[in-house]
């Protein structure tokens, strides 16, 4: 494939962007790459990605402006906008809105380095919401462990019907 | 100890400096985009405390400066040397930092996060730099209340630092591995694996001078060990590049390289900061391939002073034209310790 921009290098960059579900694709050469700002791949593509995926997230959660964070008073939609969370506790009220960001970001949700003096030792599981174990479904049902998917569904069921009572 | 620019370039100088950050924040306390002046005050009072109360050498090795007290030249200048952020010194907001005399430790409170640790040597000291830097942190964690979360570890303002809240750089010279156009391929190569590469100097795609920072984007998942590791088998891997370039370049062109530099450095009356960066990484490059033969200049140390604030901070406020004139002095007077 040529360069879409020069028509005359081998494209060997190809940038994918979503932004509120539409795709948009890029197919450039080094150089061309380069003159548009793509060289620092990382930088952009993580402010990028912080807008789009908030986006995505923002749109399927009806409450994204209702739930404020008791602490400072942030609603999700101001942390989508400014891609800066208010303060420490909005990460256990924004919790399940967060976590596909932060595993598109880092590939991860398992903290993996030091601990502080003053953290506790013994920390009590969080109650596993609807949205985490949908999550959790469609990694299971991508890596075909279809037995623990179903458990998994049923739990969710369980849940909601909960919820509907 | 001195400045990062000021030190000696070991071995063939490719890379110029380490830094290491931590970002780090109160439980319960809004984030800094969240805090009112009166939040930023009482910030600004506990950490200072924490740390000059603490009756340990950092509390006689460090000093508190309250950013309104800096005048506008010193605080741009100070981004100049790797000190501070751009948007940090720009801020209006109540800031202040807790700075060591040789500026290589410097806390910044109030940025993005409530503080942001720094620490910056010469050459590649990551270790030695991340040492430091966990040590403050360690300190400052016995008495604040850090967020933290068992999950997510160190809680951000940004969720990109979620973690270990570290980002560690390295800002290398690689002027030769860019003549050949090889960067597009290298930010890409190394983006793959979590990294990135941005020019340290100049806007956008152009880097000015050719130096590189190249950093680790991911916090969450890795150990600081581990992200430390690999930002060192990266930077390791790119200055063999880097040198092995080097060796195949045509020796009387890049003989002509470097000469010219030197002698429009040498003559010129006017120079303007890009010119200048230019040419002082030819210098660089001559210097660590013998043929600038002499100890006593100090390219990136000539590199950091003939910055706008570096100048205007030593001879005043001036126009752009007027600093061109006072840059082309220095420059002339720094290159003048050479003898062919």
């Amino acid at each position: 494939m040529l360069c879409e921009k020069c028509g005359k290098n081998h494209a060997t960059t190809h940038i994918k962007t979503v932004i509120g579900g539409v795709v948009h694709e890029k197919n450039l050469c080094g150089y061309c790459a380069a003159s548009e700002g793509y060289n620092s791949i990382g930088h952009n593509s993580l402010t990028e990605m912080l807008s789009s995926v908030f986006g995505d997230v923002l749109a399927s959660s009806k409450n994204a402006a209702a739930t404020r964070c008791s602490c400072c008073g942030a609603t999700f939609s101001d942390i989508a906008e400014t891609g800066k969370v208010g303060c420490s506790e909005c990460y256990t009220t924004f919790y399940s809105e967060l976590l596909p960001y932060l595993k598109r970001v880092h590939g991860s949700t398992k903290h993996a380095g030091k601990v502080p003096n003053k953290a506790p030792l013994i920390v009590k599981p969080r109650e596993e919401t609807v949205e985490d174990l949908r999550l959790r479904l469609s990694e299971l049902v991508s890596s075909e462990m279809f037995e623990e998917a179903a458990i998994v569904r049923d739990k969710i069921k369980k849940l909601e019907g909960k919820g509907n009572e | 100890m001195s400045s990062w620019y000021m030190k000696k370039s070991l071995d063939n100088g490719i890379a110029v400096s380490s830094r290491i950050r931590l970002a780090r924040n109160i439980k319960g306390l809004a984030f800094p985009s969240r805090m009112t002046d009166n939040d930023r005050q009482k910030l600004n009072e506990t950490v200072k405390n924490a740390i000059l109360e603490s009756n340990t050498p950092f509390s006689k090795s460090l000093k508190f400066i309250d950013m309104e007290d800096v005048p506008e030249n010193e605080k741009f200048s100070m981004v100049e040397r790797h000190i501070i952020s751009p948007e940090f010194a720009s801020s209006q907001k109540r800031r202040a930092i807790i700075i060591s005399e040789d500026e290589s430790i410097c806390i910044m409170i109030g940025e993005e996060d409530h503080l942001r640790i720094q620490v910056i040597y010469g050459g590649l000291e990551l270790e030695k730099a991340y040492d430091v830097a966990e040590k403050l942190d360690t300190l400052l964690s016995g008495s604040l209340n850090f967020a933290f979360d068992s999950n997510l570890g160190f809680l951000t303002e940004c969720p990109t630092n979620l973690g270990t809240g570290l980002r560690a750089s390295v800002m290398l010279h690689l002027p030769v591995i860019e003549g050949e156009g090889g960067i597009a391929d290298l930010a890409q190569s190394v983006n793959k694996i979590g990294f990135t590469v941005r020019g340290m100097y100049g806007e956008g795609s152009k880097a000015i001078g050719s130096l590189y920072q190249i950093s680790n984007q991911i916090t969450l998942g890795i150990s600081e060990k581990n992200a430390l590791d690999n930002l060192k088998i990266i930077t390791t891997q790119l200055i063999e590049r880097e040198q092995k370039a080097r060796e195949s370049l045509n020796k009387i062109k890049v003989e002509d390289l470097c000469m010219r530099a030197f002698g429009l450095l040498s003559n010129a009356r006017l120079l303007s900061s890009e010119e200048m960066m230019n040419l002082i990484s030819r210098i660089k490059l001559g210097q660590s391939l013998g043929i600038i033969d002499c100890e006593n200049i100090n390219p990136m140390g000539i590199f950091v002073e003939a910055q706008p604030y570096m100048l205007m901070r030593k001879f005043g406020t001036m126009s752009a034209d007027e600093r061109d004139i006072y840059r082309a002095n220095f420059v002339r007077e720094e290159i003048g310790k050479e003898k062919i």
